[in-house]
């Protein structure tokens, strides 16, 4: 039995690891899927992924930091498939490593452009949207460095706190209108943009040491089965939670 | 196809409510399910509950607090059943409202011994099995008492503190056995024990007025929701972490 039946919703990165297995999953639990990102012909592969495995998806190509252009993806989201239940948000900037004192203004803001106030602004016009649909759910990606500091990363780590209290003030104001808003918390995720900054996998788990105690990275599918967890009616009466997917990370 | 099939649950206080209903939601999604109670009229009925739905359950009259015959019950259950991956610990109990200066001794150490030692004792017989049979997951049910102070319930508050940090503490030293272990920290829920402590549901949404953002109370399902997403493979990744089913009562 499919577990998002009947559910429209809107994942923005879907072109990335993490947000990608989780439009695939919402496909594959009965989801409808719009799948948005900057870069198109990620998003398009994912969108043909689920269709290919018998979902129903389509691509936006959309930048989150654009308003009139998220208002308009939500607007087409609607328009196409009557309504919307469910936003997971995960759009988020590769921001150097840097000590705080020698990162640029410009990078500083265009982190916080990407990581909370693109989420700021999806969020802005999917509500109504919500609000109409009579409930819905927001899922939005923070980190396990918006609970704890990573080193020479002051921009990431301010921004991902950012999007726990956003959050949570999202499920304080909405919780009587049946919308619900919680964050997940991952650990290191096994994705291609982690190795930009790594040599390989191997370096990234010793270098987590001890905060690893499984001694393995988490897979993009992990964080995915935790958002349709918090998309479905399983997750009813929970809202404003930091959901921590990071294999013990936080706990030592 | 159930999200539990093949899994060996072993559930305490599963005569009460929130353990009741997770009881009957393990079987439901094909776990057998060893059910635990120091009331054996009230076990005996969830049981006969789950078998009557197609499921596979044996009822143990068990205090948790009593080292030997916990090991007595774990032996049962995987005697019984071959094995046992999941534990859901709930057992808890319920002491007259007093400030600390006011509580006697006796009824400390019975809030402690109960709602903490238990799940140490039930911790030290399960984890021996789950390292036999290659992993498995714990699932201790804290409070939001355990994260926000209540009036008047400092045994209950420390103990369910504790219940966190012992959940942390398991995660951190087992995962390497794939051993995960996670708590939950349940707002008000509507259960029978919540009305023994009060005039009616509308007496308590009352008291906890602006903090109850749904203005209603959790249902022993939604943590019973919760606690099948942390007993399944879908959570392989979450360790050591805090499920706060609050509706955002924490939050604000």
């Amino acid at each position: 039995m499919a577990r998002l039946k009947g559910k429209i919703a809107f994942v923005t990165a879907a072109g990335g690891a993490i947000a990608g297995a989780t439009a695939r999953l919402f496909g594959k639990e009965g989801a409808v899927v719009v799948c948005v990102d900057i870069a198109e012909e990620n998003v398009n592969k994912t969108v043909e992924d689920i269709n290919a495995a018998g979902g129903i998806a389509i691509p936006v190509v959309c930048d989150v930091t654009d308003g009139a252009a998220v208002e308009a993806a939500i607007a087409k989201t609607v328009e196409t498939f009557g309504k919307l239940n469910v936003v997971f948000n995960a759009a988020a900037f590769a921001d150097p490593l840097l000590p705080l004192h020698e990162l640029d203004i410009d990078l500083w803001r265009k982190t916080f452009d990407v990581n909370i106030t693109g989420m700021f602004i999806v969020t802005k016009y999917a509500i109504p949207r919500m609000l109409d649909a009579g409930g819905g759910s927001f899922i939005n990606v923070s980190s396990i460095y918006g609970a704890r500091a990573a080193r020479n990363r002051p921009a990431y780590c301010s921004s991902k706190g950012a999007v726990r209290m956003l959050s949570k003030s999202v499920a304080v104001d909405y919780a009587e209108y049946n919308i619900r808003a919680n964050s997940i918390l991952p650990g290191p995720i096994e994705t291609p943009r982690l190795l930009i900054a790594n040599k390989n996998m191997d370096d990234v788990i010793e270098r987590h040491r001890p905060h690893l105690p499984a001694a393995r990275l988490g897979q993009p599918e992990e964080i995915a089965k935790t958002a349709v967890f918090l998309a479905s009616d399983e997750s009813s009466f929970m809202s404003g939670n930091d959901c921590f997917v990071d294999g013990a990370y936080n706990a030592i | 196809m159930g999200r539990l099939d093949g899994k060996v649950a072993f559930v305490t206080a599963s005569g009460g409510a929130i353990a009741g209903a997770t009881a009957r939601l393990f079987g439901k999604e094909g776990a057998a399910v060893c059910c635990v109670d120091i009331v054996e009229e009230n076990v005996k009925q969830t049981a006969s509950d789950i078998n009557a739905a197609g499921g596979n359950a044996m009822a143990l009259k068990c205090d948790v607090t009593d080292d030997d015959a916990v090991k007595t019950a774990v032996k049962k259950t995987v005697t019984e059943f071959g094995k046992l991956n999941v534990c859901f610990n709930a057992a808890a109990y319920s002491e007259k409202r007093h400030r600390l200066a006011e509580m006697p001794l006796d009824m400390w150490k019975n809030v402690i011994d109960v709602n903490l030692t238990g799940m140490f004792i039930v911790a030290r017989h399960v984890i021996p099995e789950m390292q036999t049979t290659g992993g498995g997951s714990i699932i201790n049910v804290s409070s939001i008492y355990g994260v926000v102070g209540a009036k008047e319930r400092p045994a209950y508050c420390a103990a369910k503190g504790g219940v966190r940090m012992l959940s942390k503490s398991i995660a951190v030293d087992y995962a390497a056995d794939n051993i995960r272990a996670n708590s939950i920290m349940p707002g008000p829920i509507e259960t029978p024990r919540l009305l023994a402590r009060n005039p009616s549901i509308e007496a308590v949404i009352e008291r906890h007025g602006t903090r109850l953002h749904q203005k209603r109370l959790g249902k022993p399902e939604e943590i019973a929701q919760t606690a099948l997403f942390l007993a399944s493979d879908d959570a392989s990744f979450t360790s050591g972490a805090d499920m706060v089913v609050d509706a955002a009562y924490t939050a604000f």
